[in-house]
Order: structure tokens, then C-alpha cells, then sequence
């Protein structure tokens, strides 16, 4: 691994880091001239570790994510998580990468509509070809530690918004990934049901010390995270663990 | 991901747009209908040429003949080719030959009698002579007993019996069906329509009666029915008789002789000594032959074989030019009308990548998720594949099962109403039950007339083609799918 390489980013944790962001530049092209989205993160995030990255509306923490999750290419600099630059990943390993080592939980849910609660969250498993009495099994016993327990065979229509993101949740943790990103899983819930979907999130990842990376611009939200990282214009202006 | 699940998330997908699927299934069904009954009538067209060159003749046999004009170039300067023995034995060596057998005519005419007295009397009998150790090669066939094994013994023909009149009772014959064409029939007064005659039995057994043949150099056939046809009694001289005894009945096939439906067919060497017993002088000329068969050892060989006996300078004939230009148009035909059913078939795919089109533009979303959650690409590309595939195969299957009851249909209207319009078919549709028609239009038969046939390779094609149809216009589609970023799932716009 590069830790050697760069000893002065990983000395800031004590834990074994698994995500590492070096000098990332992203811009994108405006007619003749480009946009900065990214300018110059510089960024790890240690195993086990919730990490809110914090920030108003084009602050750049959407492309971030977008960067850390390999949805986009980089302009300049790279991504490392687990040792591996996922820039350079082509797209058969990224998700191979993707399946193995990263969850996802959406703002908009994004369960498939013509497939069951139980369906849903057996997916990333029937991607990696787990046979599927096997796999709806596992489902089914997340589900219902999600309180899920009576929706397993409804489809997500049939489900209110607060329990559709908790299939979105038993679905990105269900393989056991090392990472998960949150992507303003409350953005869509009210106050009440926020809470729920936030506590549930950290106790999975509690439980398997799994690494959380939250993007959210509520405040309330953040304040479950170990860490809280600030941007603004594409600049990390503001880095602090509160935990 | 397993092929199963890519096959059950197919199906999901399928179901869920119900009727858009059946549609675009339909066209399929339509496509793969007219592409399959197309074909099915040229082969209809196929199969009624081909029953029509049989009925002419075995196709496999060449017949083989000295123009008189062929040269040979021998050591001794050039001869006339001659068809005599040894030509026989150098057709034997030939490649691709399975039988060869020299065929005379007896030179003379010839009378039978049978009966106390010669009661029973056959004028004009044809007689042919053959190498009967080629009998089984050439495809000569047995209807009854067996193949002459001592002198004496001849074969006859099927239906030789029934050549024989009555002189005791006017030259009254006995009437069998032949099932040659040939047909008969009596009015009958009470129904008004003419019946076909019953078939009735000879006269006497011919293969446990003595013949009699007569015959003579210039003997111009039997007193009795010069007589009856008024041509008044020629010179009857040097008449000589010889008494046979009949071994076997040979199969009825005008290809290979008249003999063999009411003549005599007997061996070479018997025919030879025959002539000799008439007249001496004319031994030295049968040892060269009018005509030699020549079996090649399938229709593929035939113009090989010919064109080795061209060369050798003789002359042949045989049935393969002709049933090579029938091909040729008939695959002609198919290809026009296979072409037609074809255009169908296009628009019918047209339709599946609409179809197809439409879900990838639709689900733009749900494979954005899927590639975030860590799809393989290909399994996406097959996911899309196998929907567009499983279009093609649907409509193709229906599609035949469909042509299948049409192409059935075609044929019970066609036997039904048609069949009479041709003469055809001697076992009139009337006279069968709809059962037995029901199977003669599905398995065909020797005397159906079939307007539509569809071989079995038929339905493979059709099948086949209709799901390689859809792969291939769901092709693009599927890459268009694989293209979307998974970036789209990930934007919080709904």
C-alpha cells in the first residue's frame, strides 16, 4: 500500500485509514471556459469512522461523493479506498469493487419498482451471483431487523417514504461492505422518521465498524457523525471530530 | 450474476409492460407466419415435382445408348463404341454405379397361353430380358415369390394375369385397379354416377399354371384375335412353343419396363437361348444391346456418371436435366416468396427495437442503480439481450404452432375442394373419413396432393431465425442501456 508513500495524511488518524483523497481536482466544462467544482480535497477517513461531509447546495459535496464513489472521473488527483486508486478502475472492476466493498443509501430511495422489499435489498447479492433461497434469506432477516418484518413481499408503492428508505438501508448494508455512502439519506423524511433512519444507520455500522461517509446539509443530521467535514466553493474550509 | 436471475428479472420486466410485449410478440407471430407459410407453399410446389419426376421415372437411372455415330479410339485406330458385354463391365467399374444391367426387347412377338386346351390367351406379350443378378441393384422389386433359379423359370409381371381373355367366353377379361392412373368405371343406373369396378380375381393362379408361349420369326400373333380384329390369319409359319413356368411376380414400375406391370421379365441368358430356338442367326446380333441401365448410387452422382459415359461416346438420357430446372425454380420460388414472408419479418423486428428502445429509455434509472449497486455491464447487455431474444423466440414458437393450424387448414380446403380439379388424386377426399384427410394433410402420402408442406427443418429455422432477429435489432438497444452512467441514479432530482 502507498501509506508509505504519503505518511503525513495517515498520521492524522490513529486508526487504519481506508479511504484516502489526494489533491482532487474536478471541473467541468462550461462553453468555452470549465467550472471548479473540486479544488485541490486532500482528505482520509479512517475504518469505522462516520464522516459527514457537511455543506449548502454547490458547495461541491455531491461531486464529492460522486468522486469517492467512482461515478466520475477525476481532472486531477485520485481516490484510494482500501489501496485502490478507483479512478483507474475500468468498468467490470469498478463493479466488482462496488459489490464487494461499497453500499449506497439515496436521498430518492431508488428501490426497484417491480421488485419486492425482499427483492430489493437481495440485489447487490444476486449481483454477485449468491443463489437465491441463500440471498433472500439474508434479506429477509435484515429487513426485519429494520422493522420490516411485515413488508417483506410488498413492493415499494405499497410503502410509505420512511419505510422504503429502510429497505434502501437494509439493501446497502446487507453484503457487509466496508464503505457505505449515505447520499442525504433523510433529504426526503420528516422529522420524526429522520431520526430513525439516522440511529439505524449508525448502529449497523456500529455493529460491523463499518465506514459511513454522510453528505447532508441539515445540521441535526450531522450531529451523528464522528466528524464533520466542511466545504464550500470545492474547499474544505473546516475539518473537526466531535466525537 | 446467474443466468437465472438475469431470466427471471426478464421475464419480471416483460410482465410488467404486458401489453406492449404481446404486441410487439405479435408482430413476430405475424413475421414468422408469413415467412414459414411462404416457404411452406414453394414447398408444396417442391413436393408435387418431385412426386410428378417419380411418377416418370427412377431418377438415379441413366439410360444408356449407342447413337451409332460414336467413336471409340482404340490400338487399332478408331471403332464404333459398341454396348456389348464388355462396355457392360467397364459401366461396373465406374465410381458412384451400383447396378448396370443390359435391357432387350424380344424381337419377335410373342403369345401365352394357359388353360385346357389354351382357353386363357395374352397376344403380343412384351418380353424383356435382364441381367438378374443386378435384379435387387437396379431396384427391380418382388410384389410375389421369388427370382427364377432353374431353366424354365421366368418372372411376370403384376398384373400379367389380368392381361389374359377368355376365348371360351368372348375375349372376356377380368378387371383389377392397377394403380397406375389408369381407371375404370361402370354407370350405375340407380345412383347415376359411375362407379369404380370391384377388383376381381384372374382367371387362374399364374404362378402354379403352365404357360405356353408361342412365337415364331414371322409370327404375327394368336389366330383367335387376328380373327376378332378383323386383320384376317397372316402366315403362321414356323411357329415353335415352349413352355414356362412363372417364379415370382414382379413389382408393377413403368420406369423400369411395361414388363414388369404385364409382361415377362426373364434373365439375359434365358432370353438368348429363346432366340436362338427361333432363329439361330440371329444369336451373334443380341450379343450386342439396344439400351443399358446404368444406377448411380444417388441423384447427386448422376451427372457425374453421365457425363463418364459421354465421354466413353455413348449417349445417354436420364431425368436429371429436367429435374435439375425444376429445382432451380423451385428454389427460385422460395427465395421470392420466402423474400416476401421476410419483409414481414423485418417490420416485426423494427418493432421489437422500438419496443426495446422505449424500456432502455424508461429504466434509464433502474440500470443507473444497478451499476451503482455493482452490475456487471455485461450482465446488463445480457439482461436487455435476453428480453429482446425472448420477443423473437415467443413470436417464433407461436408463430409456428400458428403456421402449423394454417398450413393444415390450406391443405384440408385445398384436398377437399381442389383435389378433383386435377384428376389427381385417385383416392377421392370424399371417400375418406375427415380423420383419415386430417392425417393425409399433415403427413402427406403418395397419392396427396399437398399445397402446403412445412419439413421440420422449417420450424428449427423459423424459431431460430426469430430469436436471432431479436438479439440482434435488441443489440443496440442493450448498448444504449450499457451506456448510461450510474451517476444518474445517484442525482437526487425524481
Amino acid at each position: 500500500m502507498a501509506t508509505g508513500k504519503h505518511p503525513h495524511l495517515t498520521a492524522t488518524s490513529a486508526k487504519r485509514p481506508i479511504i484516502e483523497v489526494r489533491h482532487l481536482r474536478k471541473e467541468y466544462p462550461v462553453a468555452d471556459d470549465s467550472v471548479v467544482a473540486l479544488a485541490d480535497i486532500n482528505l482520509t477517513i479512517a475504518q469505522g469512522q462516520i464522516c459527514c461531509i457537511y455543506g449548502e447546495s454547490g458547495s461541491g459535496k455531491s461531486t464529492l461523493l460522486n468522486q469517492l464513489a467512482g461515478m466520475e472521473k477525476p481532472t486531477h488527483g485520485g481516490v484510494r479506498i482500501r489501496g485502490v486508486v478507483i479512478s483507474r478502475l475500468d468498468e467490470h472492476e469498478l463493479a466488482a469493487f462496488r459489490q464487494r466493498h461499497l453500499g449506497f443509501v439515496f436521498q430518492s430511495y431508488n428501490l426497484l419498482p417491480n421488485l419486492t422489499a425482499v427483492e430489493n435489498v437481495a440485489m447487490p447479492l444476486m449481483f454477485r451471483g449468491v443463489p437465491k433461497e441463500r440471498r433472500e434469506a439474508i434479506a429477509r432477516s435484515i429487513l426485519k431487523r429494520v422493522g420490516l418484518g411485515n413488508r417483506l413481499e410488498h413492493y415499494p408503492t405499497q410503502m410509505s417514504g420512511g419505510q422504503q428508505q429502510r429497505v434502501g438501508i437494509a439493501r446497502a448494508f446487507v453484503a457487509k461492505p466496508e464503505v457505505v455512502f449515505a447520499d442525504e439519506p433523510t433529504g426526503n423524511l420528516d422529522s420524526k422518521t429522520k431520526v430513525d433512519v439516522m440511529e439505524m444507520i449508525v448502529s449497523f455500522a456500529r455493529d460491523l465498524n463499518q465506514t459511513i461517509v454522510l453528505v447532508t446539509h441539515d445540521d441535526n443530521m450531522a450531529q451523528y457523525a464522528d466528524r464533520i467535514v466542511t466545504l464550500l466553493d470545492g474547499r474544505i474550509i473546516n475539518d473537526r471530530m466531535i466525537r | 450474476m446467474r443466468f437465472s436471475d438475469i431470466l427471471r428479472l426478464c421475464r419480471q420486466n416483460l410482465f410488467r409492460r404486458k401489453s406492449r410485449t404481446i404486441l410487439t410478440v405479435l408482430g413476430v407471430i405475424v413475421g414468422c407466419c408469413s415467412i414459414v407459410l411462404m416457404i411452406s407453399l414453394a414447398q408444396g410446389i417442391n413436393e408435387q415435382n418431385e412426386k410428378m419426376l417419380k411418377s416418370m421415372g427412377d431418377l438415379s437411372i441413366v439410360t444408356v445408348y449407342t447413337s451409332g455415330s460414336g467413336m471409340v479410339n482404340t490400338s487399332s485406330g478408331t471403332e464404333q463404341v459398341k454396348l456389348d458385354d464388355k462396355a457392360v463391365e467397364s459401366f461396373r467399374s465406374m465410381n458412384d454405379v451400383i447396378g448396370v444391367t443390359p435391357v432387350m426387347n424380344f424381337p419377335y412377338t410373342a403369345t401365352l397361353k394357359a388353360g385346357a386346351g389354351g382357353r386363357y390367351i395374352a397376344d403380343y406379350v412384351q418380353i424383356m430380358g435382364i441381367d438378374m443378378t443386378q435384379f435387387d441393384q437396379m431396384g427391380y422389386k418382388i410384389a410375389d415369390g421369388d427370382k427364377p433359379f432353374k431353366d424354365g423359370q421366368v418372372m411376370a409381371g403384376e398384373w400379367l394375369a389380368y392381361d389374359f381373355m377368355d376365348t371360351l367366353r368372348g375375349g372376356e377379361m377380368r378387371y383389377a385397379n392397377r394403380g397406375d392412373g389408369s381407371y375404370s368405371c361402370t354407370y350405375n343406373e340407380a345412383t347415376g354416377q359411375c362407379e369404380a369396378s370391384e377388383d376381381q380375381d384372374p382367371y387362374f393362379d399364374i404362378r402354379n399354371t403352365r404357360l405356353t408361349l408361342v412365337t415364331g420369326a414371322n409370327y404375327q400373333g394368336d389366330s383367335y384375335t387376328n380373327g376378332s380384329m378383323g386383320s384376317g390369319a397372316a402366315g403362321q409359319s414356323d411357329t415353335m412353343s415352349e413352355t414356362l413356368t412363372i417364379s415370382g411376380l414382379t413389382k408393377s414400375d413403368q420406369n423400369k419396363g411395361y414388363a414388369t406391370s404385364s409382361g415377362l421379365v426373364m434373365d439375359l441368358k434365358t432370353m438368348k437361348e429363346l432366340i436362338a430356338k427361333v432363329d439361330p442367326s440371329a444369336v451373334k446380333k443380341a450379343n450386342t444391346y439396344d439400351q443399358v441401365y446404368v444406377k448411380a448410387a444417388d441423384l447427386s452422382a448422376v451427372p457425374d456418371v453421365e457425363s463418364q459415359l459421354k465421354s466413353m461416346g455413348y449417349e445417354t438420357s436420364s431425368y436429371e436435366d429436367m429435374r435439375q430446372t425444376m429445382e432451380e425454380q423451385t428454389s427460385s420460388i422460395r427465395l421470392i416468396l420466402g423474400g416476401i414472408g421476410a419483409v414481414s419479418l423485418l417490420v416485426a423486428a423494427i418493432g421489437i427495437a422500438n419496443t426495446m428502445v422505449m424500456s432502455v429509455s424508461e429504466r434509464t434509472r433502474e440500470i443507473g442503480i444497478m451499476k451503482a449497486l455493482g452490475c456487471y455491464v455485461r450482465d446488463i447487455r445480457v439482461m436487455f439481450l435476453a428480453e429482446a431474444g425472448a420477443i423473437g423466440f415467443l413470436g417464433g414458437v407461436i408463430g409456428c404452432l400458428l403456421s402449423a393450424l394454417l398450413s393444415l387448414g390450406i391443405n384440408l380446403i385445398g384436398m377437399t375442394y381442389f383435389a378433383s380439379m386435377y384428376g389427381y388424386v385417385s383416392n377421392d377426399a370424399e371417400s375418406l373419413s375427415f380423420w383419415q384427410r386430417l392425417w393425409q394433410a399433415i403427413a402427406g402420402g403418395d397419392n396427396v396432393t399437398r399445397y402446403s408442406v412445412i419439413p421440420w427443418w422449417l420450424y428449427v429455422f423459423a424459431i431460430v431465425f426469430a430469436t436471432l432477429i431479436g438479439l440482434l435489432f435488441g443489440f443496440g438497444p442493450a448498448n444504449k442501456a450499457v451506456k448510461i452512467p450510474a451517476l444518474d441514479a445517484i442525482k437526487n432530482d425524481q
